[in-house]
């Protein structure tokens, strides 16, 4: 925790981060869905579309508390490691894009 | 609950603004939204009586479909055999000349297909109201008037909003979440007044709420998020059916057996339409409407079975209420629970109270900003300002705008007969919902409250009018007095506030937006 106080005036630089980076961060996690489920096809497959409901609580709740966060650039680097560790797993296990 | 007090500022600070900026399309969204609760009985209270002979019975079917694919080959493509035969649904049989968003949005054409009398085919274009696809494609748009493409991604931003608002109203309200609850203070300080029915709407909704906020965001970006996954994880094309022996020709079960062989498989389906298409392999595929109150439904009022044609056993029970695993009716429930179409008529009423207590909870939001920024700017002028103004006009004259809009549009297709079209119904609506909005700025917060209340009465009562003037012939039940009833009682709840609003408007505050003075 910081002693820094919270205030609102900061809230482009965290929602911009918690637009951009949460989003990114829930697909990873709709793929961590999909590889844990076994996912093969998205659009038709009942598992495919649960995996693509994810995003949207995990996108909603990354923006609604990304203003936790003590500054924009704290944020920024905080949801930036986050998607670094999750999109890391994925393409070690596999499950991204070639 | 103890939280830091900064952060709990900091939230304050979120809500008022997120609320300020979706609250007036959240109230067109959930007041359209409680009224698409009951779409199915509006669009047969709103459809004039069929000029189409009787529709056939099940069992003579198939000479009406024989007869219309060899009089409109293009039928063939997608076709409907309509099991429940009523004023919105006249034809035992009907096609479209569009797909499916561009028949739900009225931009196409629907034929409706009957035997006459003397055998020969019947098919006309003119058919059941589209008031209520409209109202409910309103409630999508969060009001907007512009095309599908471009409104939804707004609706999927004020979706986000709203998450925010509801995760920051949240947070204010746990310090004092024990002291506040129970407690609605009616009495001399009428900011207190509000806040207290503001919290307590919003706690006591707050599972509806939640609900309503996340499955709108996936209604509104499911193409985009499918994209990025398609972008990131890479697309796999879906795995061929087994296809029996192609080439020879099909012989399709006639409806009545298929209705026969679906009785067996699964009871209590009660069946609605048989919808035909062709598939890209040329093999005809069948899925079947219908509903069962006893589970909730991936579509608004109907789930689906995908069926064999040829010998009506069910191939896919993914969308069939009661039928599904697990994954399935996880899916389902998503759709269920912002639907509210699990449990019949009284969860129907209970969304469209929801729905209502939705809508007037943002107008509360608006009410409580606009009383804040009075405070503030007391203190350093005695007038409002003009954004606060402006603000003021928009609260009362967007929701009183919406309101007066959809009732007379609804009216007017009574009145209208079968030349109703969607484009006339949103003609109406828009016009009558500029002018209130107008009105209001025209006339300020004050004076225009009273005026629009009394106006959205007066369009409240152009529903019983209309059909008044139509005529016993469109009731074809009984039970679509309601909408006359509900209308009436509408239009008494109006008055009454109406005169709420001129009381304050003489003996509120003077430094209030509500005061006569100010808004002159």
């Amino acid at each position: 925790m910081t002693k820094r106080e919270l205030s609102s005036r900061h809230w482009f630089g965290k929602s911009s981060a918690g637009l951009v980076l949460g989003l990114l961060l829930a697909v990873a996690m709709s793929g961590l869905f999909r590889k844990l489920f076994g996912v093969e096809e998205a659009f038709f497959s009942i598992k495919g579309q649960l995996a693509m409901w994810l995003i949207a609580p995990i996108w909603a709740a990354v923006l609604s508390f990304c203003f936790l966060f003590s500054s924009s650039l704290r944020a920024w680097i905080g949801l930036a490691a986050a998607n670094a560790v999750l999109w890391g797993a994925l393409w070690a296990v596999g499950e991204t894009a070639r | 609950m103890k939280l830091r007090t900064d952060l709990v500022r900091m939230y304050r600070e979120i809500h008022g603004w997120v609320g300020i900026v979706s609250g007036l399309a959240l109230f067109i969204a959930f007041y359209a939204g409680a009224i698409t609760m009951f779409a199915e009985p509006l669009q047969r209270w709103a459809s004039p009586p069929s000029r189409l002979t009787p529709a056939i019975s099940l069992e003579r079917t198939p000479e009406l479909v024989e007869k219309v694919l060899s009089a409109h080959p293009e039928a063939a493509k997608a076709y409907r055999i309509n099991l429940v035969i009523d004023a919105a649904h006249p034809a035992r049989m009907t096609w479209s000349d569009g797909r499916g968003r561009e028949v739900r949005s009225g931009n196409a054409i629907i034929h409706y297909a009957a035997i006459a009398n003397d055998g020969s085919l019947e098919v006309v274009t003119r058919g059941p109201s589209p008031v209520a696809q409209f109202i409910d494609v309103l409630h999508q748009q969060v009001g907007l008037p512009f095309d599908h493409e471009i409104s939804m991604p707004i609706m999927g931003a004020i979706a986000l909003l709203y998450t925010i608002a509801i995760v920051s109203g949240l947070v204010v309200l746990l310090p004092s979440l024990v002291s506040d609850l129970f407690a609605l203070r009616i009495g001399k300080n009428l900011k207190r007044m509000w806040l207290d029915v503001h919290n307590v709407l919003g706690l006591f909704s707050l599972p509806f709420h939640l609900v309503m906020a996340l499955t709108s965001i996936v209604f509104a970006f499911h193409d985009e998020f499918y994209d990025l996954q398609g972008l990131a994880f890479g697309r796999v094309e879906r795995a061929a059916r087994t296809v029996a022996a192609p080439g020879a020709a099909e012989r399709l079960l006639p409806p009545a057996e298929i209705v026969a062989a679906l009785e067996r498989q699964a009871s209590g389906f009660k069946l609605r339409s048989l919808d035909y298409s062709r598939r890209p392999d040329g093999r005809t595929m069948l899925r079947i409407a219908g509903s069962d109150e006893r589970y909730g439904m991936r579509g608004p009022t109907f789930g689906i079975a995908e069926v064999d044609p040829a010998s009506g056993k069910i191939i896919s029970r993914d969308y069939l209420p009661g039928h599904q695993d697990g994954w399935a009716a996880t899916l389902t429930s998503f759709f269920a629970l912002h639907f509210g179409n699990f449990g019949g008529t009284p969860v129907r009423w209970a969304y469209f109270l929801l729905g209502l207590a939705g809508a007037f909870l943002f107008y509360t939001g608006n009410l409580l900003w606009i009383e804040s920024r009075r405070r503030r700017e007391r203190n350093s002028t005695a007038e409002q300002t003009r954004s606060t103004r402006i603000l003021g006009a928009l609260t009362v004259g967007v929701p009183m705008g919406c309101v007066a809009g959809i009732s007379v549009t609804v009216a007017a297709a009574k009145l209208l007969g079968e030349a109703t079209t969607w484009r006339i119904h949103s003609e109406i609506y828009y016009a009558i919902f500029l002018i209130c909005v107008l009105w209001a700025l025209l006339r300020g917060a004050a004076r225009s409250g009273v005026d629009l209340a009394i106006v959205g009465a007066l369009a409240m009562l152009t529903i019983p009018l209309a059909s008044l003037v139509a005529g016993p012939a469109w009731f074809e039940t009984a039970d679509l007095l309601a909408v006359d009833g509900v209308a009436m009682a509408s239009a008494a709840f109006l008055l009454m506030a109406a005169r709420a609003a001129r009381r304050r408007m003489t003996s509120g505050p003077r430094d209030s937006i509500w005061a006569a003075a100010a808004s002159s």
